[in-house]
């Protein structure tokens, strides 16, 4: 501690260092921690928002687990995460690659490339509503265009699945792109010459070289776009509202509709704390391992 | 990615008189190369920004019935006039400001404490802000809106404003903590045995060289409370307390078909964030804490 070197002694350094950290602390517990633990307790309950309700035991798990739109929501969850995280990981990857190449104008392109990212999910979803979604929009022209009919990208449950998971790498791939940027930015060209050197293919060195050195931060952006997407709500929601016919209502977006559109904050709560007890596990050991790879 | 492997000319090894041929085809086909990717990444950009443009394009579009052709900024004229957006913009930016205030003067000071001491209870909190940071907000929402509904606080900017301060906090600290890691604790250690504080160290030396990661966090504060809409929706009411999300997206339902109208509406949004983008594009962190942890 900083403290002990200080001339007023520790107890003066102290003190300051639990003042320093305490106003974070209390909004930590009060916003964060408190509110969890609530809706742990209120996922116990048959209460409403304004209400707490009789004590119902597991009753609103049980009814959670049996049912099959939670089901379906986890399925789509699931599908949503995977495609977003390595979707948007493929796409960053290979436009961090092909910047890092001279080429004319690439700053511009880098900075223009990150805008999917900068520009808010409200602005990007109602943008993507006029593209895609009514019988006059572009795309459904441009695909009676070339004969396929006027499709409704939004109506129909497969496509709006699609729609919603393209939506998702759109917004998400300039973050892999910056994250993977910087990773690439930190190998030594020396050793891609020595790969050269030593006769290995373009394809060969990708695989032995560059991957493993950018694996570091592969895993954490794979982590933290997990995460992300997992807990997306906006995505989602402006631009499906969670339809049709519940296609792609993910577990956050069920949880929200349990509660404030269909007043059930039980059952509602149980999906959040659900998921929150899922995320509190892997996030502590998702956490120690990053801790040991430091070490290393 | 193979575009990467391109070799360096001066790099290439070999005896002096085949490597000047080498070198003129090997410049020759790097310049040509160069061109390809740069088409290669023009057409990417280009349909990447598409959604992009297509906001801003239509907002520039006259309405049925105007007099004009051609583009024009009467679409702004009409929501500056009959809409309520002037006020959900001065909603939306006293509430992210209020927050990035809060959240780095809390997070700052805390910051410190995380980085410099070296104890049990620090690295517990670590974790507990890391675990923080990977949960739906959704759960929190509904255990603060019953809160908040006894506290008579649903559909308050202040209100809002807390839970954005809430939900920041983590990522802020752990965002100070990564950029107070780079700062030699020498130079405090100096001060200390020429008896200055440990408050004072703080001040007149590590906050006083941190203004690239002070930065760095209330950009990240200032996207986070701006782009948020799932918090805004649950909690603000009345259309005179709306901030900017929940602005655009109930005058999007109301008026779905004056596309010109919605998308300037939708640029008075995006334009602020791209603003804070293009001006300290250097300070821009990608996911928040995907920094702080890729650089630890």
């Amino acid at each position: 501690m900083p403290a002990h070197h200080g001339r007023r002694g520790p107890t003066a350094g102290t003190l300051t260092l639990i003042l320093f950290v305490m106003p974070s602390v209390l909004l930590i517990l009060l916003l964060n921690l408190y509110p969890v633990l609530y809706a742990g307790m209120q996922s116990l309950r048959d209460g409403s928002l304004i209400a707490a309700g009789d004590f119902v035991g597991l009753e609103n798990y049980t009814d959670v687990l049996t049912s099959e739109a939670f089901w379906d929501s986890t399925g789509f969850t699931l599908v949503f995460t995977l495609v977003g995280v390595f979707g948007s990981w493929a796409v960053g990857l290979a436009l961090a690659l092909l910047l890092r190449t001279k080429i004319p104008a690439g700053g511009l392109f880098k900075v223009l490339l990150l805008l999917p990212w900068v520009v808010p999910v409200v602005v990007s979803a109602t943008s993507w509503n006029w593209l895609v979604a009514t019988p006059q929009s572009p795309f459904p022209i441009i695909t009676e265009a070339i004969g396929l009919g006027r499709v409704l990208f939004l109506a129909d449950p497969t496509l709006a699945q699609v729609t919603v998971c393209v939506f998702k790498v759109w917004i998400s791939f300039p973050f892999m792109m910056m994250m993977m940027a910087s990773a690439l930015a930190a190998v030594d060209d020396n050793v891609y010459e020595a790969a050269r050197v030593d006769g290995a293919s373009r394809g060969q060195i990708f695989t032995h070289v560059t991957l493993p050195l950018i694996s570091r931060s592969t895993y954490i952006s794979w982590i933290l776009m997990t995460i992300f997407c997992v807990n997306d709500f906006p995505t989602i929601f402006l631009l499906t509202g969670g339809g049709p016919v519940n296609a792609t209502s993910s577990l956050v977006v069920l949880s929200y509709r349990k509660v404030f559109a269909e007043f059930q904050t039980g059952p509602g709560t149980a999906i959040a704390f659900v998921m929150t007890l899922t995320l509190v596990v892997v996030s502590v050991l998702l956490y120690r391992q990053l801790k040991k790879v430091n070490i290393e | 990615m193979s575009a990467s492997l391109t070799p360096t000319p001066g790099l290439v090894v070999g005896d002096p008189q085949p490597q000047q041929q080498l070198r003129h085809r090997e410049v020759e086909m790097a310049a040509r190369g160069q061109w390809w990717r740069f088409l290669l990444i023009l057409v990417v950009t280009t349909v990447v920004l598409v959604p992009i443009l297509a906001v801003l394009w239509l907002s520039l579009q006259p309405g049925l019935g105007s007099p004009t052709t051609g583009l024009t900024l009467e679409n702004f004229v009409i929501i500056f006039e009959r809409t309520g957006v002037g006020t959900w913009l001065t909603n939306s930016l006293s509430t992210a400001l209020v927050t990035v205030l809060i959240s780095v003067l809390v997070a700052a000071p805390a910051g410190y404490v995380l980085s410099r001491g070296r104890s049990r209870l620090i690295s517990s909190y670590s974790l507990l802000l890391f675990v923080i940071q990977s949960l739906p907000v959704v759960t929190a929402a509904i255990p603060l809106f019953i809160l908040f509904a006894e506290l008579q606080m649903v559909d308050t900017l202040t209100g809002i404003t807390v839970i954005y301060v809430g939900s920041t906090m983590s990522v802020a600290i752990w965002m100070m903590t990564a950029y107070y890691d780079s700062i030699p604790i020498a130079l405090e250690e100096a001060a200390w045995i020429d008896g200055a504080s440990v408050f004072s160290g703080f001040l007149r030396i590590v906050l006083r060289n941190s203004l690239p990661g002070i930065l760095s966090t209330a950009i990240f504060c200032f996207l986070l409370a701006w782009n948020d809409y799932l918090i805004a929706l649950v909690f603000l009411r009345s259309e005179a307390n709306f901030t900017l999300p929940v602005g655009v997206q109930s005058f999007f339902q109301q008026n779905a078909t004056n596309w010109g109208l919605v998308m300037a509406v939708a640029v008075i949004m995006m334009l602020p964030p791209v603003i804070v983008f293009a001006a300290l594009n250097r300070y821009f962190s990608v996911g928040g804490i995907g920094g702080s942890l890729a650089g630890r």
